[in-house]
């Protein structure tokens, strides 16, 4: 039986991931994730899981990653300032392929910027922030039934692709309370083991090796260093280092039309707005209140890696607007894969679009 | 049982050299194929362990073997029929 | 079993330089692993980035090369997620007390269930001999070209401040203590650091006065002094020879600790 709730969005999270099996958690505090944190500091010690407040969000991501090879669903939860503080080691995650959850609750930038106020603004960092070339997947929920949805859907992909998984919300979503409705199940998925007598980084056709989780007997070596398929540093090999970054890519990218996740209104239409996260709430509004309007909507639950195909659901395109919380960054994306016009709508400053605003800049274009 | 430098690991360091109770490493004097000069062993025969390790099933003294860096000294158990010297000194 | 069956053979000889100490350390360390009679299964070593940091790679069990001085953190993860396997740490002076020097005090405070092994060689050896927190005042290195004029850490008095319930320090000399020392921690519950005063000959020793490998060994060996000697030595009024090396257990005690598995 479905259970109605009502539930702020960063409960919702830890709700999902408690649901998905996430059995540790470890992080440190920060305005706007913390009642992430707070629900599984509260809730995993009863269900047999490990909360743990590192010292900073460097350590917080190094021990979801220790965790994360023992065979347990692990994540952990911060905003700006600390993602900026797990990046060399989310690059670590990327290189030994472990699967790993990091929710990110944007709240403004640069730096301190405005703590309880919503962004969008590291969308571009959960992409390129490590150094390096490498891909990932980043999910951003426009509701509260969202943050639990995509948390499970998170970790699931995480297992799958063997990658550290994004859920990019932003501070109004975190904070938000509604109905939310909790499935009695859920999705599943699981962690593919290696098989006996393979080679620990010998990936076959999906391109994600099986897992040699620690304490099974594998007796597997597991660096940040360039590695060859028994897991062995082999750092100044060209062919090498070329073949394993470029599996880390193509594990992801080759399967981003058959995971892609978006949701499409009024195809038809000429005008189309392109969202994720809160500014969809603005665009959902705007629809509701011009219903005749044939106003288009193209809102990306999934995204990173960037589906392209996702455009070609509204043929008769003649201009996509992009509303973010940002200068434009995922609009950015948007105009590698098109010729029509994309237009940025950026916001800063921690207010949602009104949709008044979205209205203006829409009738530019009648 | 048989002291042996392994030549393929030994890098030369002659750190053998100075934690055995009998001397039985000295300063190699020429480089072998690979470049390394391995130290020589002298009276190999005397070492605590070749005599009796055998005898109390554990390694005895080991004293090289545990500051060898290279993991380059071990003992062998002689070849069938290879004459085992016995070496006590008083 | 004896310990060289913890070693991965297919990969030696390691790429340490001829005479580094870290391979002795190594040694002494699978010998106190051999003698705990564990299962290589449930044994698993972390380490985070330098050459000390790469002896992981030369042992046959599960291991966790991490980022330069996040050992600490990743191992917490692992042993929190799973008591069951015992999870020991190679790090070298700069992994453990400059980069992870946070790390260090909050995993000795958490007197998690772990035990450290620190390959101190007084200076960054990887990156090319560039000083660090241990260099000695005055020692040459890359980036103390005129002689280090910072004050140094305490290892050992770092961990001990900070909640470590066994505290130790030896160096590559003295090898069947260390081996003692490092048997000693793997068996008590909580955090667990050994220090171990190794020889880095191509990029401390070489500036430093130490023409040999030897020469180096020698000195800790020549100026090494019991802990016990040295309280004596206070105790009676005189001083500790400058330049000394105390070595000993410096802590042994039981505070409640984390990640015991029950
Ligand atoms: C974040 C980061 N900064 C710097 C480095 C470069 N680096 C690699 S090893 C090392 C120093 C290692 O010194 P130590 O921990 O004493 O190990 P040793 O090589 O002496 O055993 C440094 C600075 C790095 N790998 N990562
Ligand atoms: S085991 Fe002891 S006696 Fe035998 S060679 Fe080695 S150091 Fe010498
Ligand atoms: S200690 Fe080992 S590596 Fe060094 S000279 Fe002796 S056998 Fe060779
Ligand atoms: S540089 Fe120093 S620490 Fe590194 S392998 Fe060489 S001797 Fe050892
Ligand atoms: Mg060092």
């Amino acid at each position: 039986m479905t259970k109605i709730d009502f539930m702020q969005g960063n409960t919702a999270c830890a709700e999902g991931a408690l649901a998905a099996g996430c059995r540790f958690f470890g992080g440190y505090p920060i305005t706007p994730s913390t009642e992430v944190a707070e629900h599984m500091a509260a809730k995993l010690p009863k269900l047999g899981g490990v909360f743990i407040q590192m010292e900073d969000e460097i350590a917080g991501i190094a021990a979801v990653i220790g965790a994360s090879w023992t065979g347990v669903r692990a994540m952990t939860a911060t905003s700006g300032p600390g993602f900026s503080l797990m990046m060399e080691n989310l690059g670590f995650a990327v290189m030994t392929e472990t699967p790993c959850v990091v929710v990110n609750i944007q709240r403004g930038g640069p730096s301190t910027g405005q703590p309880t106020m919503s962004a969008q603004g590291d969308m571009l960092q959960c992409r390129f922030g490590s150094h390096g070339d490498y891909s990932i997947i980043a999910l951003s929920p426009a509701s509260v039934q969202e943050m639990y949805e995509l948390t499970v859907k998170a970790f699931n992909l995480a297992d799958r692709f063997r990658i550290p998984v994004f859920l990019m919300a932003d501070e109004i979503i975190g904070h938000m309370r509604e109905r939310i409705e909790i499935p009695d199940t859920i999705p599943a998925g699981e962690r593919k083991l290696l098989e006996k007598d393979t080679l620990p980084y010998h990936a076959g056709k999906d391109l994600v090796p099986g897992f040699p989780q620690f304490g099974k007997g594998y007796g597997v070596h597991v660096t940040g260093l360039t590695h060859d398929e028994r897991g062995y540093p082999c750092t100044t090999s060209p062919s090498v280092h070329e073949e394993l970054v470029k599996r880390l890519v193509a594990k992801v990218e080759s399967a981003r039309h058959e995971i892609a996740d978006f949701r499409v209104t009024n195809p038809g239409a000429e005008i189309i707005f392109i969202t994720y996260g809160s500014p969809a709430r603005t665009v959902e509004q705007l629809i509701h209140d011009h219903p005749d309007a044939n106003i288009g909507h193209l809102r990306l639950r999934m995204v990173w890696p960037f589906c392209e195909n996702a455009l070609g659901e509204f043929p008769d395109a003649r201009v996509f607007l992009v509303p973010e919380q940002n200068l434009g960054q995922i609009a950015r994306e948007i105009e590698r894969h098109t010729s029509v016009p994309v237009v940025p709508l950026p916001k800063l400053g921690g207010a949602l679009h009104t949709p008044a605003e979205l209205k203006a800049a829409m009738e530019a274009w009648r | 049982m048989r002291l042996v430098i392994d030549e393929r690991r030994c890098k030369g360091c002659n750190l053998c050299t100075i934690v055995c109770p009998y001397k039985i490493f000295r300063q190699g004097a020429k480089p072998n194929a690979r470049g390394i000069v391995v130290p020589e062993l002298d009276r190999p025969e005397r070492c605590a362990n070749c005599r009796l390790q055998a005898l109390y099933g554990r390694t005895l003294c080991g004293m090289c073997q545990m500051i060898c860096p290279d993991q380059a000294i071990s003992w062998k158990d002689e070849e069938i029929g290879e004459p085992t010297k016995v070496a006590i000194e008083f | 079993m004896t310990y060289t069956d913890w070693l991965r053979e297919d990969r030696l000889p390691h790429i340490y330089c001829a005479g580094c100490g870290n391979g002795t350390i190594i040694n002494c360390t699978l010998n106190a692993v051999d003698h705990m009679g564990w299962k290589k299964e449930d044994t698993v070593f972390v380490s985070g980035i330098g050459c000390s940091s790469r002896a992981p790679g030369y042992i046959s069990t599960d291991s966790l090369h991490t980022t330069h001085g996040r050992a600490l953190a990743f191992a917490t993860g692992i042993k929190m997620a799973n008591p069951g396997l015992h999870v020991v740490i190679f790090t070298g002076d700069g992994d453990l007390a400059a980069i992870g020097g946070n790390h260090f005090i909050h995993a000795c405070r958490r007197n998690i269930d772990l035990t450290v092994i620190c390959m101190n060689n007084q200076i960054y050896g990887m990156t090319g001999g560039q000083g660090s927190p241990t260099t000695p005042v005055g020692a040459l290195s890359t980036t103390t070209p005129y002689g280090s004029r910072e004050p140094t850490f305490d290892l050992c008095q770092l961990a001990s401040a900070a909640g470590a319930n066994f505290v130790s320090r030896w160096t590559s000399y003295h090898v069947k203590e260390l081996t003692r020392a490092i048997h000693t921690g793997l068996q008590i519950p909580g955090f667990s650091f050994i220090e171990a005063a190794v020889q880095c000959p191509t990029n401390y020793g070489r500036r430093n006065k130490f023409r040999q490998v030897m020469d180096q060994v020698e000195y800790f060996k020549t100026h090494a002094i019991l802990q016990q000697k040295a309280e004596r030595l206070k105790a009676e009024g005189k001083s500790v020879p400058e330049n000394s090396i105390v070595i000993g257990d410096f802590i042994r005690r039981d505070r409640p600790a984390m990640g015991v598995k029950r």
